[in-house]
């Protein structure tokens, strides 16, 4: 009997690893199985014919004492499993928490559930170690009831790969269904919580409204992808549900009044004074702007913000408790950590959560009418001055504080409000635009700060959320030094295994001798 | 207790009494190592590979996401040290019980003050502590080179977890083995064959339903260790091997009466 099943275990392994090797059914594998379960069943055969001598009352107690124990060890087992499967008790112990769903990507699911159920198709190719991280994230969102998902291998769907023009493994579709509407679908190509948020939010049927961007004057490009460009932001603005137009300034005859909200980032010449009166004019009848200041610029914009409260004086902020950021001088780059914290912009940044600004200039805020509410939203350390000399932005030599230079926790981003007649003005100044380039836009908060201060002046507060990153972290990318390795291999990995078998060899020539 | 207390400590001075536990000490912690050393052989050449493109300098922008040290170099050591682990366990456990019941040393045993169910608690008991003992000499290579790569602390240790509890797993299995033969081989070969059989049931989807391919994906040990590699300490998880744990105590016990009546 027991040959027989030792040999029959034997075949059954040999069996399922030709199926493992080869990734199929061949006749190596077929026949192991098979002769492996018949010579297993034999074998119990065999056993059950052992047991005929134990018929007596006494033995078959005993026995059945023994199975009862194995089906109640049994029944416990499937029964704490289930229990805790339930429970949905789990840590996520990864370095970014990234199987965390946050706030925003839970409000962005359950919003439309359960009218619209959000399919989600996994593209996958066995040999991608992604995919088992891409599948927990749809699992955990899957939890939630307002998805659902499946995994497709790439080989077998050739249609959906063509038409939805899938190009790698690990890439994830979401669709939505409506009745009587056509489907509409999202493709995420590097799926993380942040891109897949993203894409829940293109799939939304919301549309925030019309925002106007403003060239002509050399304001800040839409359109240019590099480092220095601005598409970055106007494709946020878009996946906020924003339809974005840019227009001419000096053109425009008038701002309609559908316009939402205006944006103007780093007009480097001066505007012309028509065009300014456009602006006033499209404010006074509740426009809502947000400006992108820099220092040393003197374009007309800062006076017309200066006449709505928020002056900004041409000096450059300097603030000693951030540190060099690549080869500026120390202080030029603001990290800014103190915040307004009851203000709807800078809803859920804190300390932790920093923004960073590169060169920027600051706010003195005075109240043309007693009922205006004019705010400092996100602030420099209290060590902070305002350096009169620009030149400090192209040095790298350690600004100094002149003595009669006050410290201070200087508004870096000013917003107000104001009754106008029947309409209510909205106006939000950033004193820096590189925090919202391509280059700095996803770094650390700037993207939140800035597009919930869009939000807020869009009017816009529930849409107010701190987003999930979408970028991968590359610190995982930098290669261990081999050299490193090698020492520690010498050292500890061998060390170890050195030791633990001097110690055995010490033990078993002590046995020996006793 | 005491009885149970002295039959642990019994227990460990066989164990540590003996070369074997000290070579398959030295063997785990070398076999780690040695797959760890290759895949970070592997790993930074891929890095560079890419890397080099950009004549120079170091870019991390011209790296694909896949390649970094916790997809590259971490979980494929973690998978292939839970199938060494399969090979590896059954040689500790296989002569827990069965070489007791070659040396007829184990009637000696059931005539003691103690009762089978603890004679089996002293034993796993036992098992466990080395398994744990054994994973934690082998973690600790690739944690601390790995530390520097930004994998985080915690993720290490849930990494840990799961490879300790996938270790008590396994020797659970081998020990319920043991218990029915007086054969060290045979209780080696069916552990490992059990232990193999047992890790993922994903041959069968072709040719079972999709119900019962969960069902076989509920009960197989690989995806609920791989979760623990991810960084996810799933009490499910948890649950399923405390109860694999449990279900072999109990087989293992039964072995006391199986022979009692059979022979």
């Amino acid at each position: 009997m027991r040959a027989l099943a030792s040999t029959g275990l034997i075949a059954l392994a040999f069996g399922l690893g030709a199926t493992y090797a080869t990734n199929s059914f061949g006749w190596f594998s077929t026949a192991n199985l098979i002769a492996g379960g018949v010579a297993l069943a034999g074998a119990t055969v065999f056993g059950l014919r052992n047991l005929r001598g134990a018929g007596a009352p006494a033995f078959r107690s005993t026995l059945a004492r023994g199975f009862g124990r194995v089906a109640l060890a049994l029944l416990a087992a499937v029964a704490l499993e289930r229990a805790a499967a339930w429970l949905h008790i789990q840590l996520d112990w990864t370095l970014e928490r990234k199987f965390e769903l946050s706030e925003a990507v839970l409000g962005a699911l359950h919003e439309q559930c359960p009218a619209v159920i959000i399919d989600a198709s996994l593209y996958y190719d066995k040999t991608d170690p992604r995919v088992r991280s891409s599948r927990m994230l749809l699992s955990r969102m899957a939890r939630t009831g307002c998805l659902h998902f499946d995994l497709r291998h790439l080989d077998e769907h050739p249609n959906e790969i063509d038409r939805y023009g899938i190009s790698s493994s690990n890439s994830i579709v979401l669709r939505t269904h409506e009745k009587g509407r056509p489907e509409r679908w999202q493709l995420v190509e590097r799926p993380t919580e942040g891109t897949l948020y993203e894409a829940l939010y293109r799939l939304r049927r919301q549309h925030s409204g019309l925002l106007w961007v403003a060239r002509g004057d050399g304001e800040g490009d839409v359109q240019k992808t590099s480092g220095a460009g601005y598409s970055g932001l106007a494709a946020a603005f878009a996946t906020e549900g924003f339809k974005v137009h840019e227009f001419v300034g000096p053109y425009v005859e008038q701002i309609p009044d559908n316009v939402g909200v205006v944006v103007w980032i780093d007009p480097k010449r001066q505007l012309r004074s028509e065009t300014l009166a456009v602006l006033q004019d499209y404010l006074l009848r509740g426009g809502r702007l947000v400006a992108f200041l820099e220092p040393g610029r003197e374009t007309g914009l800062e006076a017309l913000l200066a006449r709505w409260g928020i002056e900004s004086p041409d000096k450059v902020v300097i603030d000693p408790a951030s540190g060099p950021v690549q080869e500026d001088a120390p202080g030029v780059d603001p990290l800014v950590y103190n915040y307004a914290s009851h203000h709807p912009a800078a809803r859920g940044l804190d300390s932790g959560r920093m923004t960073f600004f590169r060169g920027a200039r600051a706010f003195h805020l005075h109240k043309p009418q007693i009922e205006d509410d004019l705010e400092g939203v996100a602030f420099t350390s209290p060590r902070a001055w305002l350096e009169p000399d620009l030149r400090v932005l192209y040095r790298r030599a350690t600004p100094h504080r002149p003595a009669s230079a006050a410290t201070n926790f200087w508004p870096l981003l000013a917003t107000g409000r104001y009754q106008r007649g029947k309409h209510e003005v909205r106006i939000a100044a950033f004193g820096d635009s590189d925090l919202a380039s391509n280059r700095y836009l996803r770094t650390l908060y700037n993207l939140d700060l800035v597009l919930n201060t869009v939000h807020w002046v869009a009017d816009q507060e529930p849409a107010i959320t701190l987003r999930p990153k979408s970028v991968i972290s590359h610190r995982m990318q930098f290669p261990l030094p081999i050299q490193n390795t090698l020492t520690r291999f010498e050292s500890l990995g061998l060390l170890l295994p050195e030791a633990i078998l001097i110690l055995g060899a010490l033990v078993w020539a002590r046995t020996r001798n006793a | 207790m005491k009885p149970l207390r002295a039959l642990i400590r019994k227990e460990l001075t066989v164990l540590f009494g003996s070369p074997m536990a000290y070579v398959s000490l030295t063997l785990v912690v070398l076999v780690t190592g040695l797959i760890f050393f290759e895949h970070l052989r592997i790993y930074n050449q891929i890095l560079f590979l890419y890397a080099s493109n950009t004549m120079g300098g170091f870019d991390t922008s011209t790296i694909p996401d896949q390649v970094n040290i916790r997809d590259t170099v971490f979980f494929p050591v973690m998978e292939n040290l839970g199938i060494t682990l399969i090979g590896l366990i059954p040689l500790i456990t296989m002569r827990i019980f069965a070489e007791e019941r070659s040396r007829g040393t184990d009637e000696l045993l059931v005539t003691s003050q103690l009762s089978p169910g603890r004679i089996v608690a002293g034993k796993f008991l036992v098992t466990w502590s080395f398994v744990v003992l054994m994973m934690a000499t082998s973690f600790v290579y690739p944690a601390m080179a790995t530390v520097e790569g930004g994998i985080g602390l915690q993720n290490l240790l849930a990494i840990f977890i799961g490879l300790s509890l996938h270790a008590i797993g396994l020797a659970s299995i081998g020990l319920a083995c043991s218990a029915f033969t007086s054969s060290q081989l045979v209780a080696a070969v069916a552990a490992w064959a059990v232990g193999f059989v047992m890790w993922d049931f994903s041959w069968a989807n072709p040719i079972v339903s999709e119900s019962v391919a969960r069902a076989l994906d509920a009960i197989a040990m690989h995806p609920r260790y791989a979760s623990f590699s991810e960084g996810i300490v799933d009490m499910a998880d948890v649950a399923y091997f405390a109860g694999l744990a449990l279900l072999c105590t109990s087989v293992a016990r039964l072995s006391f009466d199986w022979r009692r009546v059979v022979g």
